[in-house]
């Protein structure tokens, strides 16, 4: 700007930035120090633990390996499903006249803090049929009870008996009914967002391929998908950063116990109650890890979008 | 834009009222949060505030805090009490970022021993005259456990004997069932429970699930069996490592314990998932329905507290009693108050609440049991709560709660082991390797 001090900017953007230099870069240059750490980080141990996380020597204790699936199957699944059914009410909802009231049926849970939330499941997925509304629904059913947040069974035992009766790690009734919460509680972000990328595509064109002849699913294959496809890249983005956060969910419910630990609360639980800082960081690290590609690409995204500016 | 600016700026202003006045609401509470009126009377000297961190909540705080009122009274001395199950992760953090309480009361020794082998506690002797009523008043086994290299850094209030099995009297009267005593073995245990299968009843209830402990009751089952069938030096063997978790000895225990929560029909629950899905104290009431759902729970002490609150028609010794778990020997818990500095007010708050005239407060309330040998004996309030006092002094074997001597991650994966190996006995070998492979 003609006229102003160079270092004018600098001095609105300083408590901004050092409020990140504290609270965000810090934190995160120490915990990649720690991660190279011991226990009580005082000595030097090199990858040891990393070493740790591979191996997963004490699986009772601090299971790795089935935090790290747990993360994948929440990664997939959850950000799945929540975009899935998102797109799915998004454009029915355009076509009903109560959509506002839809919509804001569906939004409502996204307004309680996860950890009420969790609560609240809690008590839903309860084994007795007098608190638990979930197994009081089975029992009406005639089936019997299932412990939904103790069992690593496969998960279509919990509604029909057919095998397999067990199925590998990740894919366990508990982590399925702790997901099913984090769609219950995120699809309606996914749905407002999505139905007004939905709104912002002309009506006109969807008249035109009407008049051409076009069947519904074509519309939405030809024309819908590909133009929303930005909102939903955006959307999904957003979901799978929030996926790898997921602690909050999954302490309150489990504990992370019954082989429900994602990598979040598994990093809780090594450095403060087993109190081994070293293996703590290097966990938080391999999170942080998994997020910086998903950074990366949502930065050059919005980089791309300047520049069309 | 001076339009949009007249119409959004009164908006942003109220905003960022609001914003500061909630900060300002929120920074004014105590730091203890859960703590009732502490107002100190103003004619009083003021020695300041304690702050204690603690795992009470509910009936237990409104205790304590009746406890403490009259150190209140007298110093005008303010308690910041913060309770919260998740004890051992708000002490690691707080003493981590160099901000610990300055008491702190958790149920295990674990991290106890830990802290004070690293310097960090005062020890009791920096108090005027503490250490001196401690080695006075309390029973030489609990002022060893408070002892760290020689020298005394905790003292224990609030024990609770972990060797009762509960059951209803009138049941068993009128099914001509007799209660077993001490000198009973474990063998008498299962024979009275085929008895009461017999009858068409489940002789056994049983609940796993806790609140960040899920997994607990069954280490106490376990220990208890330890310490019967093993004795001991072998219970003490596992506490200090030289007897591993896979030894036969530890094994043979956990294989009883499965006899009781897995042969068919034993439990009211009826499989290892609800037992595990089941809460500890929804697990303690099916002996007292009526009728009755199961014959006999095993739980500490502590669970007459519950049945009491759930059945209050119950009367003590008649609708509700236990017997003790056959052998002979009794494990038991207690919290340990210890504090990380030696100030005038830590030192007064200390000094009263170690006192039996504070505590007589507490066992007067109920559902509490002292250590302190000035607590006179009668003044239980029912006759449970008289038995189980009895209990953990007249003991003749006494050790304390296993998994909370040894703490940190031995005790969370020992507590998950349980939930595993009712899930599936089958691995129970590879569960003790995993426990032992933690210490």
């Amino acid at each position: 700007m003609i006229g102003r001090a160079w270092w004018i900017p600098w001095l609105w953007l300083a408590p901004t930035l050092a409020l990140l230099g504290v609270f965000l870069v810090y934190p995160s240059v120490d915990t990649v120090r720690r991660s190279f750490l011991d226990e009580r980080s005082d000595n030097f141990v090199g990858l040891d633990n990393y070493q740790f996380i591979i191996d997963n020597p004490t699986p009772l204790s601090l299971d790795t390996h089935a935090a790290l699936l747990n993360n994948l199957l929440w990664l997939t699944m959850f950000t799945a499903v929540c975009v899935g059914l998102g797109l799915l009410m998004a454009i029915l909802t355009a076509r009903v006249r109560y959509e506002a009231a839809a919509k804001a049926a569906i939004f409502v849970p996204m307004a309680i803090s996860f950890v009420a939330v969790s609560v609240i499941w809690r008590f839903m997925y309860d084994i007795q049929t007098d608190v638990g509304t979930v197994n009081a629904v089975f029992a009406e059913l005639g089936k019997d009870p299932v412990a939904w947040l103790i069992s690593t069974e496969a998960p279509q035992k919990a509604f029909l008996d057919v095998p397999p009766n067990d199925t590998p790690s990740p894919f366990q009734v508990n982590n399925f009914a702790l997901i099913a919460v984090g769609v219950w509680n995120w699809t309606g972000f996914t749905l407002v967002i999505l139905s007004a990328g939905l709104k912002s595509i002309s009506k006109d064109l969807m008249e035109a391929a009407r008049v051409d002849g076009a069947g519904e699913w074509q519309i939405f294959r030809r024309i819908t998908l590909p133009l929303m496809l930005p909102t939903i890249i955006v959307v999904t983005t957003t979901l799978v950063i929030q996926t790898l956060k997921t602690f909050d969910l999954v302490w309150v419910m489990t504990g992370g116990a019954f082989k429900t630990d994602v990598v979040a609360t598994l990093f809780f639980k090594a450095a403060f109650i087993n109190r081994d800082f070293g293996v703590g960081a290097a966990l938080a690290v391999v999170l942080m890890a998994f997020v910086v590609p998903i950074m990366l690409i949502s930065i050059r995204r919005f980089q791309v979008q300047e520049e069309i500016r | 834009m001076t339009r949009y600016s007249s119409r959004i700026f009164p908006f942003l202003l109220l905003l960022l009222a609001g914003v500061a006045l909630t900060f300002a609401a929120c920074n004014d509470d105590d730091d203890g949060g859960d703590d009732g009126p502490t107002d100190a009377p103003t004619d009083a000297p003021d020695i300041g505030s304690v702050d204690v961190l603690g795992i009470w909540g509910d009936d237990e705080l409104t205790s304590f805090e009746a406890l403490v009122k009259p150190w209140e009274d007298s110093t005008g001395g303010d308690l910041s009490f913060l309770g919260t199950r998740d004890i051992t992760a708000q002490l690691t953090t707080r003493v981590e970022g160099n901000n610990p309480p300055d008491v702190a009361i958790p149920a295990e020794i674990g991290l106890f021993q830990d802290f004070a082998a690293e310097g960090l506690l005062a020890p009791l002797s920096e108090c005027p005259g503490l250490e001196a009523k401690i080695t006075a008043n309390y029973p030489d086994g609990f002022v060893d456990l408070g002892t760290v290299d020689g020298t005394l850094y905790g003292f224990f209030m609030k024990a609770d004997t972990k060797g009762t099995i509960f059951y209803d009297p009138a049941y068993f009267a009128a099914n001509n069932l007799t209660p077993l005593t001490a000198d009973s073995s474990f063998a008498d245990l299962i024979a009275l429970s085929d008895e009461i299968l017999a009858l068409g009843l489940p002789p056994w209830s049983m609940g796993q699930g806790a609140n960040g402990g899920t997994g607990f009751p069954g280490t106490d089952f376990i220990q208890q069996i330890l310490l019967n069938e093993a004795g001991g030096d072998a219970y003490d063997g596992v506490i200090d490592g030289s007897v591993p978790f896979t030894d036969a000895d530890v094994k043979d225990a956990w294989e009883k314990f499965g006899q009781i929560a897995l042969t068919d029909g034993y439990t009211s629950q009826g499989s290892a998932d609800v037992i595990n899905a089941t809460n500890f104290q929804d697990g303690v009431f099916p002996p007292f329905e009526d009728p009755p759902e199961a014959a006999m729970t095993y739980m500490g002490g502590f669970a007459s507290g519950f049945i009491a609150d759930q059945f209050p028609n119950a009367v003590a010794g008649t609708d509700y009693d236990f017997f003790p778990f056959p052998g002979g020997g009794v494990t038991g818990g207690s919290n340990i108050v210890y504090a990380f500095n030696s100030d005038p007010t830590t030192c007064s708050f200390l000094d009263h609440i170690a006192s039996a005239d504070a505590q007589q407060i507490w066992v007067d309330l109920g559902g509490f049991t002292s250590v302190n040998s000035n607590v006179d004996a009668s003044s239980y309030p029912d006759v449970v709560a008289q038995a189980q006092a009895e209990q953990l002094t007249t003991a003749e074997t006494f050790r304390f709660d296993l998994d909370d001597a040894i703490g940190g991650d031995l005790q969370s994966t020992f507590f998950t082991g349980v939930t595993s190996y009712l899930a599936d006995p089958s691995t129970l070998d590879s569960i003790l390797a995993d426990i032992e492979a933690v210490r």
